[in-house]
């Protein structure tokens, strides 16, 4: 007898695939030499761990299946929510509440002063729109172009600037003119998040809001476009 | 992200991967996250599918995006970018493993008489209760996540295919051998200090 057939034999009896000859050939060893009882207990929870622990393993550095589209609009809106803005300090909750409590206030008071000057406003001229696509993935199968064409129809006096890093881009959304009397907006299309960033000054204020493009660009750019036209109309 | 070939220690397959860039993936960036969603995919699929495949398969889905979701939250803590997969891995295996048993609760709750043999024999399977005395259910996700990374460094090729052939496929000695072009007496070799790995890092609890 030797290692290598034990161990063959006393696997298949584990798994329950022995056959009855092969049962009684493993259970004259082990009458025969009694120290293999050990070495087969031994073999069993090395078995049991296996079982569980090696799928999880092969699981770990598998490279398939690919991952489902849908999934990914549901992703990155999560990295948006979690990670859009820099952790908090502890040591600055208490102080961040404060300032909470400030904002809530300044809001009050804001909306009142609204509510009073609204009616005396007289209606805005309409707002300069500057457009800008960032595709830091590369274009596919010309869908760059129907992107940008589908900009282009939404806002046709706009010229669309393209980018593909977002040091320029960064530079482009903080580029305004200065001293202007109509409202200007930026609409930033990020086709690697999936979304329609929109960027906004007018009274001395500024405004922002960002649209996930779930389903389709054309539904998501008319939703930026009411709220453009929604905000720069008070 | 930076190419790298790396090589698949338990498959031991070169494999061509595209390393996400760990430090634009905690600022959030999305374009980081757009080409690591992919590449950790497999990852949690997997390890969602290995306790869900035989009673919940529909359910695999759901919880491997979860997992991902999860990681998300957790990506500020780690320090390297080799911890990605074994932590997305361990989520979306306590994941799994708790949704199996809020169904069995629920099943039972619901008075509903079929049993785990039955579910079993009805999804065409045969396979130990995965939330009896399994040594990886109670493990806490952090500890199971170590223990993956550990794994993943320490079990060298090819210990990992020799253990799966024997343990998992059933092949004898002679037939491993046959299949890697081993010599014979190797095959025992590499399985003993395969198994010794195991026993080391798994067999213990509470010592991490």
């Amino acid at each position: 007898m030797n290692d290598d057939q034990f161990l063959d034999l006393a696997i298949k009896a584990i798994a329950g695939r022995a056959t009855e000859p092969e049962r009684a050939e493993l259970d004259g060893l082990v009458a025969r030499h009694p120290e293999l009882m050990a070495e087969f207990e031994r073999l069993q929870a090395d078995a049991r761990l296996a079982r569980e622990v090696l799928p999880l393993v092969s699981a770990t550095e598998a490279t398939a299946p690919e991952m489902p589209a849908y999934a990914r609009g549901r992703l990155q809106t999560k990295v948006r929510e979690t990670l859009g803005r820099p952790p908090v300090p502890e040591d600055d909750a208490l102080g961040k509440l404060w300032k909470w409590r400030w904002m809530l206030g300044l809001a009050a008071a804001m909306a009142v002063v609204a509510l009073f000057l609204l009616p005396a406003l007289s209606r805005s001229a309409p707002p300069m729109i500057q457009v800008a696509m960032l595709d830091t993935a590369g274009a596919t199968r010309g869908s760059d172009t129907n992107e940008t064409s589908l900009l282009h129809q939404t806002w046709e006096k706009a010229t669309v600037d393209s980018f593909t890093g977002t040091d320029a881009l960064h530079a482009w959304e903080t580029s305004w003119p200065a001293h202007n009397r109509r409202p200007v907006v930026k609409v930033v299309f990020d086709r690697a998040a999936g979304e329609v960033r929109i960027l906004g000054r007018w009274k001395g204020e500024s405004f922002t809001k960002t649209f996930l493009v779930e389903q389709d660009l054309a539904v998501t750019l008319e939703q930026a476009k009411s709220f453009i036209k929604q905000r720069t109309s008070q | 992200m930076d190419r790298a070939l790396a090589c698949d220690p338990v498959f031991w397959h070169p494999v061509v991967v595209q390393m996400p860039d760990l430090q634009a993936l905690q600022r959030g960036d999305a374009a980081a996250w757009d080409m690591a969603f992919p590449w950790l995919w497999p990852a949690a699929f997997g390890a969602a599918q290995v306790t869900l495949q035989p009673y919940l398969p529909a359910e695999v889905e759901d919880v491997a995006i979860e997992s991902l979701e999860a990681l998300v939250e957790k990506v500020r803590e780690l320090r390297s970018v080799e911890e990605l997969k074994p932590l997305v891995a361990s989520i979306a295996h306590n994941r799994a493993v708790s949704r199996l048993r809020e169904w069995f609760t629920k099943t039972r709750g619901e008075g509903r008489t079929e049993s785990l043999e039955a579910v079993q024999e009805a999804a065409g399977v045969d396979c130990p209760d995965p939330l009896a005395g399994s040594p990886l259910a109670v493990l806490e996700q952090k500890e199971l996540a170590e223990r993956l990374s550990q794994t993943l460094s320490e079990l060298k090729p090819p210990q990992g295919v020799i253990l799966t052939d024997f343990f998992l496929n059933g092949l004898s000695y002679e037939e491993i051998a046959q299949k890697h072009g081993f010599p014979k007496n190797s095959v025992g070799v590499y399985l003993k200090r395969g198994r010794e790995t195991l026993r080391r890092i798994w067999g213990r609890r509470g010592e991490n």
